[in-house]
């Protein structure tokens, strides 16, 4: 681990960024239709829960990283395999969020730019925040996540003259199952994969507020994400949702008396940009503990530029990705962010027990 | 690679050093003033301002004193009234009766009407005195020499600063003339808190450094910090404060300045109030200030003088003007060559008219420009006076006019570069930082348009996120953020509302520090 401590505020921005992160470029519940709002408010407290876990697990395990907890919880040899899978798992993570935002930045305002450069430029400047260490990541999240909202408010603001309020209406028009799935697409992306965040929870200064930090991020998540849907439902109606693929970019092109959208583009990488480092740097410090080795710096150039080719390698197109991360990413994450933590907790409920017998 | 290449510098410094040591005179003053005669001529050969004078007098011409100095560092008037004058009156008058044993305590306490008077043992010592511009007296039979400070006030007289004007607040600025300096500072703050500690630096030159804080307010762990690494500067000359700010710095290789600098005595002094430490050198009317962070670049000291809402005003401008003489060339060939679509119709009309029949891209025609005024700008610094009127013609008309005639830039470029220019000159400190920036961000720009720009932007933050001067974050009080401490930054509190001072700085065991926050300060150490 660094030497290093982050404030409640940094955390807090962080956390933000990353469950903003690509649904600021792909709209949160698409499947659902004019039914997103239900599916939104359900994956709020489906996120809410699992962060609550999360944070509980970390808790009871105070300063020790996912790959620290995976040990002592499941004994060496078995902790070591299964932080091994989560190591690819937040390697093949960085990898879909760098292709969403290579396909976005390729389809909207760079058309005739190779999606490799882009993504390799995008790449380099992650390496360097990643390898200024935990401390620098907070302040720059401080810096550039409270631009996002405000953008994103902005733009909301401004469109609002071609509007249509009773857009959501009629409510479960299709039935209950697409807000289901909607919902549940949406709790393990991105909600779910805040189990990045059992790396950076112990560099928190005051461990006492780390559930209120969570949980008001995660209040301010699901805030944005209902603004958003209803923003781009008023603006744009269901039909034409369903068939765009990157709506918010849609939303900000109709920005009145001017075409900022090249701007807002960018604004909306930085979520992206959060999110990947955040991950990489779980992927990174999980396996520099794994390893031993003393020096994490080492191990973030060739794990950024693992999962730079994989992005590029592993899906054919944006579509393949939708149909990924709609469909199949669900339930690939589903040990990942609820079979193994429920069991991680649980023993260390039952150590901590066992303990304070002991102690008694 | 830094590294190496580093130590290896570091390692030919250290040999050049120990080559050419100045003296090896360690040893005691002889007793016998032929001796010292004889050393001092050693020392002094073909030094044609060294003058050393012998005086023999008393009843049996048993009183020899040598006074040796340098011709014009010392007062001539002050050393013959005060110092020679005196001993040969008392010794030529007959009824004062005196031991040859006792010369050199009468000398000291009763004759010499000096006042700054030291007493030196060593030869290096006194040979360091004098070329140091005291006088020394060498009393016959004595193993002890005097040192008497006659040093004539030389240099500039204390003027207005040509660097930092104001509009409002005191005018008198740093000379060159430590003492001078000193005097400047102790002048505004009537206080034994405020210390001054003198440093010799430099194995050649034998400057003097002065280390300037206020007891009490000023962090202790700041203070030794900024001693150590003082101490730790191992050369042969320090002619400027520049030269320390080089070897002190936290990062050596950054673009910002982590050290401040400053001529004018109210602004300086301001920084002391605030818990900053200042290093005077002698021989420069610049003085660093330390720690120093990136809001200090926007603060001027007519803010803290005029009515709050006009000094906020004045920061947003100045914030927008940085980020202007940054950015805006970048992002006019990003919109040029990448975002058409963001311009506005009707501007895109005139501008392909006035872009018509230019040869370049947007790209190599703001390079061009920018070069060009960049030349000027140089020129300008460089030239005597006289010849700058001539200058800002050429300028004007090569830049302004002729360009766009002859067809090498369109008019719209012309303004971008002049208002980038204008805008440079508005943040002082950080105007070789934005020029060197201006570039970078220009050349991403062609190719890469608005994601280049905010990118490198990105690098950029990450950058001023990672620097600290002095252990303190190069960002505070915005990242991290320190509430209290945003009262005088980009939005001012007037100067009745700021109760309490910057957090960072302060003194460990002030109420007003944090925990958390001296965790920061602490960093020092384990750095």
């Amino acid at each position: 681990m660094e030497k290093a401590r982050i404030s409640g505020l940094q955390l807090f921005m962080l956390m933000t960024g990353f469950l903003l992160g690509s649904r600021l470029i792909i709209n949160p519940a698409t499947e659902a239709k004019n039914d997103g709002w239900i599916a939104i408010l359900i994956s709020g407290a489906g996120g809410a829960i699992l962060l609550t876990l999360y944070t509980s697990i970390s808790l009871l395990n105070p300063s020790r990283t996912l790959v620290d907890i995976l040990r002592h919880q499941f004994g060496k040899s078995l902790g070591n395999i299964i932080a091994l899978f989560y190591i690819w798992y937040f390697i093949h993570l960085a990898s879909l969020v760098f292709r969403n935002f290579g396909s976005f930045l390729v389809t909207t305002t760079y058309p005739r730019t190779p999606m490799e450069i882009i993504i390799a430029f995008f790449a380099l400047t992650i390496i360097y925040a990643v390898n200024s260490g935990i401390e620098v990541m907070g302040r720059l999240s401080e810096i550039l996540v409270p631009i996002v909202p405000v953008s994103s408010i902005i733009i909301g603001l401004s469109v609002v003259t071609t509007h249509d309020f009773t857009a959501f209406l009629p409510v479960l028009e299709n039935g209950i199952k697409p807000v289901i799935k909607a919902s549940l697409n949406l709790l393990s992306f991105p909600f779910g994969e805040a189990i990045v965040f059992l790396t950076i929870f112990p560099y928190l200064n005051k461990k006492k507020s780390l559930k209120k930090i969570t949980a008001l991020s995660v209040l301010l998540v699901t805030g944005l994400f209902l603004y958003i849907f209803f923003r781009n439902i008023i603006v744009l109606e269901s039909n034409f949702i369903d068939q765009a693929t990157f709506v918010p970019h849609v939303t900000s092109v109709l920005f009145p008396g001017i075409n900022l959208e090249p701007l807002f583009d960018v604004i909306m990488i930085i979520g992206g940009g959060i999110k990947i480092i955040s991950t990489i740097y779980a992927a990174v410090m999980n396996l520099n503990q794994l390893i031993g080795a003393a020096n994490y710096r080492k191990f973030t150039t060739c794990i950024v530029m693992f999962s730079v080719v994989l992005s590029i390698w592993v899906y054919e197109n944006i579509f393949e990705v939708f149909h990924w991360a709609g469909n199949i990413w669900f339930y690939y994450s589903i040990p990942f962010q609820i079979v193994i933590p429920v069991i991680l907790l649980i023993l260390s409920l039952v150590k901590k027990g066992r303990s304070q017998n002991e102690g008694t | 690679m830094f590294k190496r290449i580093r130590k290896h510098l570091g390692r030919e410094k250290q040999e050049n050093n120990s080559g050419t040591v100045p003296m090896n005179a360690d040893d005691p003053l002889p007793q016998s003033i032929d001796k010292v005669k004889e050393k001092l001529e050693e020392f002094f050969s073909d030094c044609s301002d060294y003058i050393q004078r012998e005086i023999v007098c008393g009843e049996d011409n048993d009183v020899r004193i040598l006074v040796a100095h340098i011709d014009g560092f010392v007062d001539k008037k002050v050393l013959n009234q005060d110092i020679i004058r005196p001993i040969l009156d008392y010794f030529s008058c007959s009824d004062r009766p005196y031991r040859a044993k006792y010369v050199y305590q009468l000398v000291k306490s009763c004759i010499i009407s000096n006042n700054e008077i030291e007493e030196i043992e060593s030869m290096r010592q006194a040979v360091y005195r004098i070329v140091s511009g005291d006088a020394i007296l060498f009393v016959n039979g004595s193993k002890r020499a005097l040192a008497v400070g006659v040093k004539s006030p030389h240099g500039r007289q204390v003027a207005e600063p040509d660097t930092e004007v104001s509009i409002r607040g005191s005018r008198e600025g740093f000379v060159e003339n430590l003492s001078t300096n000193m005097i400047l500072i102790r002048k505004r703050i009537k206080n034994p808190n405020l210390k001054f500690e003198i440093i010799q630096l430099g194995t050649q030159t034998n400057t003097d450094i002065c280390l300037c804080y206020i007891k009490g307010i000023a962090n202790d762990e700041i203070v030794n910090e900024v001693r150590r690494r003082i101490m730790k500067i191992k050369t042969d000359a320090i002619l400027d404060t520049g030269y320390i700010e080089q070897y002190i710095t936290d990062n050596r290789l950054t673009l910002f300045p982590l050290v401040g600098n400053s001529e004018k005595c109210d602004k300086l002094v301001s920084k002391l109030l605030e818990g900053r430490v200042a290093i005077l050198c002698d021989g420069t009317p610049y003085v660093l200030t330390l720690p120093y962070l990136l809001i200090e670049a926007l603060q001027t000291s007519d803010d803290y003088y005029d009515h709050a809402f006009f000094a906020t005003f004045m920061r947003l401008l100045r914030l927008f003007a940085l980020f202007i003489s940054t950015l805006l060339p970048a992002l006019y060939v990003a919109l040029v060559s990448f975002h058409h679509i963001v311009i506005p119709f009707k501007l895109i009309i005139t501008l392909a008219a006035s872009r018509q029949g230019i040869p370049f891209s947007p790209f190599v025609e703001a390079l061009l420009m920018i070069m060009a005024f960049e030349f000027l700008r140089e020129a300008g610094v460089r030239m005597p006076k006289t010849v700058g009127q001539a200058l800002s013609i050429v300028g004007a008309i090569v830049l302004g006019e002729a360009s766009v005639a002859a067809g090498i830039a369109s008019n719209l470029m012309v303004i971008i570069v002049a208002i980038t220019a204008i805008c440079s000159f508005i943040t002082p400190p950080l105007i070789r930082v934005t020029m060197l920036l201006r570039f970078v961000f220009l050349i991403i720009a062609n190719f890469f348009g608005f994601l280049g720009i905010s990118l490198i932007a990105v690098v950029v933050i990450i950058h001023l996120c990672k620097l600290r001067s002095f252990g303190i974050p190069y960002m505070t009080p915005f990242s991290p953020l320190t509430i209290s401490d945003l009262k005088d930054t980009v939005i001012m509190a007037p100067i009745w509302a700021m109760i309490t001072r910057p957090r960072l700085m302060l003194q460990g065991d002030t109420q007003n520090t944090m925990g958390t926050k001296r965790q920061e300060v602490n960093k020092i150490s384990e750095d």
